[in-house]
């Protein structure tokens, strides 16, 4: 990246900032660095952001609009430009979506934080006063906000599109918002209702079919085939279903042993023998009327042989192994039941009940599908379909960016105008508060205002608009007062955003604001860089 | 004439002159370096390691920088030293003194210049930081009795000492929470007891203090969330099996009956000595190792809940705070002393899961909980509380306060300008010098805000020429103000450590008249 930027020309010594020039170069290539990965990242902003192609160092190729994981994949050296990539995984931490708007609006404040120098100001000054800013310009959102209600089905889907339309997969968000806004609302708890564990909704993936075909799924999905040795059941009504984590195999000690063969009868003995003590276990899991294992993987030996399998087969027991453990709980929660881990503890009150569980041919592959679970935990599934890897994964992260709207709502349940109508009344608003403050302080207010216009900026440059024209006209239309005018991409005009359905939580918002003026301001503190071990 | 050589290959020696310039250089360089860190409105430093990762600290804090550094001078090494010994001690005023030290050989070196022996100017440095220090005495206040106030001038000196960081923002928020910790400490210096837990998401002002234990591990499976009243085992010990040590024992058997019964046997084994925990009559067992899904589901049966895993630091902590010891044999279920705590439960912090332990044994625990928008702030904001809570703990001890803003450097000043006065002889100058290695303080404060630091240096002399003044530099309007009603505290011990170490340093740099560098000691050529 750019590490090797120019020493910027050096700005007159002022008489009130004593500073040297190497701390002053540090500071200014430090801004030039962070910039950049701005600018890398800027066209992707926007319903009619262009998407970057990446090819890994593994020679894996990622097309992608999601800010937070092209930043990710590029590897730069320079702190400064690390910083801003962390910014962008904190948004994504807090927020889940708006991951490029605070890597572009930080860049912005960047921008205009090098005029500031340039001009003398010192550097605290300009750090406290942009803080001043952003407390102020949370506020001015905060009172934009409009409150929604999680019943509200209609305004949370029109949230989760808007986030969708910025992605690959745009033309299926009238699919994947309801998708999205059905599968959080599934697992918020009614007895915490701010809290959304977003780990409580599983997204497999799976190749072949279109994004179309994505669905929610009401129990669990298992990406897995049903094991087919010696034709067993790869479907089973009013399953009862077991999740074990022992092994169906021939015992295995700790200690190191050896078996002794002394002839040929022995052999055939320890055979038999082997037979009857798998026998023995599949009797006993048969006798609770379990008729579905699910069995955990296992390091330490054979989860499954061929010949327990071929039991478990003639005992009509579907089996699917290989389930890793780190699933084992969202599985059991699921299905309400408990793991089992030794052969004793099998009862039938640890067992859970479904409808249907079955094998489905997907594609070119198949799933196992568990529907129907009585008394099922607050979770749920989404199977995302699509033609090639690249949709899937994309489809994917865009799917996580929408779950995570959502979820920002749950958690502060307002909602705010999209397409740019925000960022320029914010910019309206603090132009004005900036005339009524001090000295410096209004000034870097003013400079803080004034970056806040990039964001519609970028949307109409993007989107093939004139920006100049765009972002104008915008301006004029707050300034009489509608202050849910904002760029209307599909149509290339300035419309109420809110009436065209373009929304996006408030925490979205707020938090690039906040966390943009804090990765500003540690970059502008910094004076030195010091190599260590 | 000549000796022909005295040392070894590439031993080196400096001598004389060139020996003393080079440490005074070392020494001045490493000042400069931390300089620009001092005061409310210093700036931060990017560590950039060049070890693997390149990973990337934003600091403020002067001993994490002096820490990390790579150095060769030697005399450089003795200020660093110094740094960490005030982190040790006191924790705060790491930057002080390095600066001071930095500008007490600044000075030195002028009178070197000048012909004044270095013996000379020790002796006089010493008449001058006793001075200072007895000037600091004078001054100091001291409001133990006043428990109102007390709490005040903690809260004032927590306050000071996170304005120069990264917390500033929210200084009284932090402030509260570190003299709330501290306060519960009742007294004892054992920071070991405030637990900071860091989690990244919210914001800095999301971060809270709670009372209590927080850990940050799962619950095993199927056990209860929620436990009151629990009484907690802490162990140490495999919960997979009991191997055998000996290397190389292997068991030989002649049927698969017999593995299995091996097999059973073990389990049998892991099913007596969970009996056995569980006969501690427990209801909560927390293992610093994995504890595998037989066992676990044997725990989940019994009501009990396990926490596997949990790190070395953790189970420590955990042990002392809940009032338990860590056991990792459970045949004698008298000897073991248990923890107790009134609730267990599982808390959610962003967007991770934690377990929480409330109403412990030892009173004064508690935990912070740092929320922050990235690595870096939090890493940051640790440090910073960390000075915070390290000065308040000893403040509790030591509760004589001064004020702050450069104030006391301006005190101790003046006092030593009239010992020059004084003095007679040569020594007055070396005297005269520590006076202006002290003002630098405030001036550098000064300069790192962007403000006259001459015109408000000589400000402030004018006023602290009246009895009793009570001014400093108000960094934030940019002028000469008064401290006491702006509520700028530092803590005497951390001013005097500043003092006492700075001089000692720099009377150990000057008492230097060689440099002998030792031949690096020869790898064996191993090809």
């Amino acid at each position: 990246m750019a590490t090797t930027v120019a020493p910027p020309p050096r700005a007159g010594k002022t008489e009130s900032y004593v500073d040297n020039k190497r701390k002053d170069d540090i500071r200014m290539s430090n801004i030039k660095a962070a910039r950049a990965v701005a600018d890398a990242v800027r066209t992707s902003l926007g319903p009619k952001g262009m998407d970057k192609m990446i090819s890994t160092a593994s020679g894996e190729v990622i097309i992608t609009n999601d800010g937070a994981t092209i930043l990710n994949k590029l590897d730069v050296l320079q702190p400064a430009a690390k910083m801003l990539v962390e910014l962008s995984k904190s948004q994504d931490v807090v927020a889940g979506d708006g991951t490029t708007t605070v890597v572009v609006i930080a860049g912005a404040l960047l921008k205009q934080c090098q005029t500031l120098l340039r001009s003398g100001i010192h550097p605290t000054v300009i750090s406290e006063s942009i803080y001043k800013a952003s407390v102020k310009a949370v506020e001015v959102l905060t009172a934009m906000a409009v409150p929604v209600e999680l019943s509200d089905r209609e305004s949370l889907i029109k949230s989760a599109s808007t986030s969708l339309n910025s992605k690959v997969v745009s033309q299926y968000s009238s699919l994947l918002a309801p998708l999205a806004v059905d599968s959080v609302l599934s697992v918020v708890d009614p007895e915490k209702p701010d809290l959304v564990d977003l780990r409580d909704v599983k997204i497999v993936k799976k190749l072949g079919g279109t994004v179309d075909d994505t669905e929610l799924v009401k129990g669990l999905v298992f990406d897995k085939k049903v094991s087919h040795a010696a034709g067993g059941p790869t479907r089973v009504e009013n399953a009862k279903i077991a999740v074990i984590q022992f092994q169906i195999s021939p015992p295995k000690t700790d200690i190191e042993q050896s078996i002794v063969v002394s002839d040929y009868t022995q052999m055939d003995r320890i055979l038999k023998e082997e037979r009857s003590y798998i026998l023995n276990m599949i009797k006993k899991i048969k006798s609770t009327g379990c008729n579905v294992l699910l069995i955990q993987k296992s390091i330490l030996r054979d989860a499954v042989t061929d010949l327990s399998l071929h039991y478990l087969a003639k005992a009509k027991i579907l089996v699917v192994k290989d389930v890793e453990r780190d699933d084992i709980e969202f599985i059991t929660k699921t299905l309400n039941c408990l793991p089992i881990a030794n052969i004793e503890h099998f009862r039938a009150e640890k067992l859970g009940f479904a409808d249907m569980v079955e094998e489905m041919s997907v594609g070119d592959g198949k799933i196992v599908k568990i529907t129907g679970i009585k008394d099922m935990g607050r979770t749920t599934t989404v199977l995302v379909r699509g033609s090639n890897q690249l949709v899937l994964d994309e489809a994917e992260r865009s799917l996580h960016d929408a779950l995570c709207v959502v979820r920002c709502l749950v958690n502060k349940r307002f909602l705010i105008a999209g397409g740019g109508a925000p960022e320029i009344e914010l910019s309206r608003q603090l132009g004005a508060w900036s005339k009524v403050l001090h000295g410096m302080e209004g000034f870097c207010v003013k400079s803080f205002a004034e970056a806040l216009e990039v964001v519609p900026y970028t949307l109409a440059e993007n989107a093939g608009l004139n920006p100049i024209v765009i972002v104008t006209e915008l301006r004029n239309r707050h300034a009489q007062g509608e202050i849910n005018a904002g760029i209307n991409v599909r149509k290339g005009q300035i419309t109420n955003i809110l009436e065209e359905n373009v929304v996006q939580p408030l925490l979205v918002s707020t938090s690039a604001i906040t966390l943009a003026t804090e990765c500003v301001r540690m970059i502008l503190k910094i004076d030195d860089i010091v190599t260590v071990r | 004439m000549a000796v022909e050589k005295l040392f070894k290959d590439e031993a080196t020696e400096e001598k004389g002159e060139r020996a003393r310039m080079a440490s005074f250089v070392g020494a001045m360089a490493i000042a400069d370096l931390v300089k620009t860190t001092l005061g409310p409105k210093g700036m931060d430093k990017i560590l950039q390691s060049t070890g693997r990762g390149h990973s990337v600290t934003v600091t403020n804090d002067g001993a994490t920088i002096l820490k990390s550094l790579h150095i060769d001078n030697p005399a450089a090494k003795v200020l660093i030293d110094i740094s960490k010994v005030q982190d040790d001690e006191v924790g705060d005023g790491t930057t002080s003194v390095v600066v001071l030290a930095g500008e007490l050989l600044r000075e030195a070196e002028k009178l070197v210049g000048s012909k004044i022996h270095p013996m000379t100017i020790i002796s006089g440095f010493r008449m001058a930081a006793d001075r200072a220090r007895k000037a600091l005495l004078d001054r100091v206040m001291d409001n133990k009795d006043d428990a109102e106030k007390f709490r005040s001038d903690l809260m004032r000196i927590a306050m000071t000492t996170l304005s120069s960081k990264i917390l500033s923002q929210d200084k009284e928020h932090f402030a509260k929470l570190a003299v709330d910790a501290v306060m519960r400490l009742k007294g004892s210096t054992n920071l070991e007891a405030i637990q900071i837990i860091k989690k990244a998401g919210g914001s800095l002002k999301d971060s809270f203090l709670d009372e209590g234990f927080i850990l940050d591990k799962k619950i095993g499976l199927g056990q209860p969330k929620r436990i009151e009243n629990a009484n907690i085992l802490v162990a140490n010990t495999a919960m997979d099996t009991d191997k055998v040590k000996i290397y190389g024992a292997r068991v030989r058997v002649d049927s698969m009956a017999k593995v299995a019964q091996i097999e059973g046997a073990e389990k049998e084994k892991m099913r007596e000595k969970v009996q056995k925990i569980i006969g501690h009559g427990i209801n909560c067992f927390v293992n610093r190792q994995l504890i595998y899904n037989f066992p676990e589901e044997l725990f989940a049966d019994a009501g009990i809940l396990a926490i596997e895993h949990a790190d070395f630091e953790g189970i420590e902590r955990l042990a002392l705070v809940t009032g338990g010891e860590i056991a990792s044999t459970f045949d004698n279920p008298e000897s073991v002393k248990l923890g107790h705590c009134k609730l267990i439960e599982e808390i959610m912090i962003g967007e991770d899961k934690l377990i929480h332990f409330s109403g412990v044994e030892m009173g004064q625990a508690c935990t912070i909980v740092l929320r922050g928008a990235s690595f870096h702030v939090l890493d940051e904001a640790e440090r910073s509380l960390h000075d915070a809570l390290c000065v308040l703990s000893q403040t509790v001890n030591d509760s004589r306060v001064l004020l702050g803003g450069g104030w006391p450097e301006m005190v101790m000043a003046k006092a030593v300008d009239e010992l020059a006065r004084k003095t007679p002889g040569k020594k007055s100058h070396a005297i005269e010098a520590f006076s202006r290695a002290l003002i630098a303080i405030p001036t550098t404060i000064a300069d790192n805000a962007g403000l006259d630091s001459a015109e408000l240096v000589a400000q402030l002399r004018a006023e602290h020429h009246k009895e009793d003044s009570n001014a400093g530099i108000d960094v934030i309007t940019g002028t000469v103000g008064d401290m006491s009603e702006l509520g700028i505290s530092e803590a005497f011990k951390v001013k005097q450590a500043v003092l006492l170490s700075a001089t000692e340093a720099a009377e150990m740099i000057l008492r230097v008249d060689e440099i002998i560098t030792c031949a690096p000691r020869r790898r064996e050529d191993r090809m």
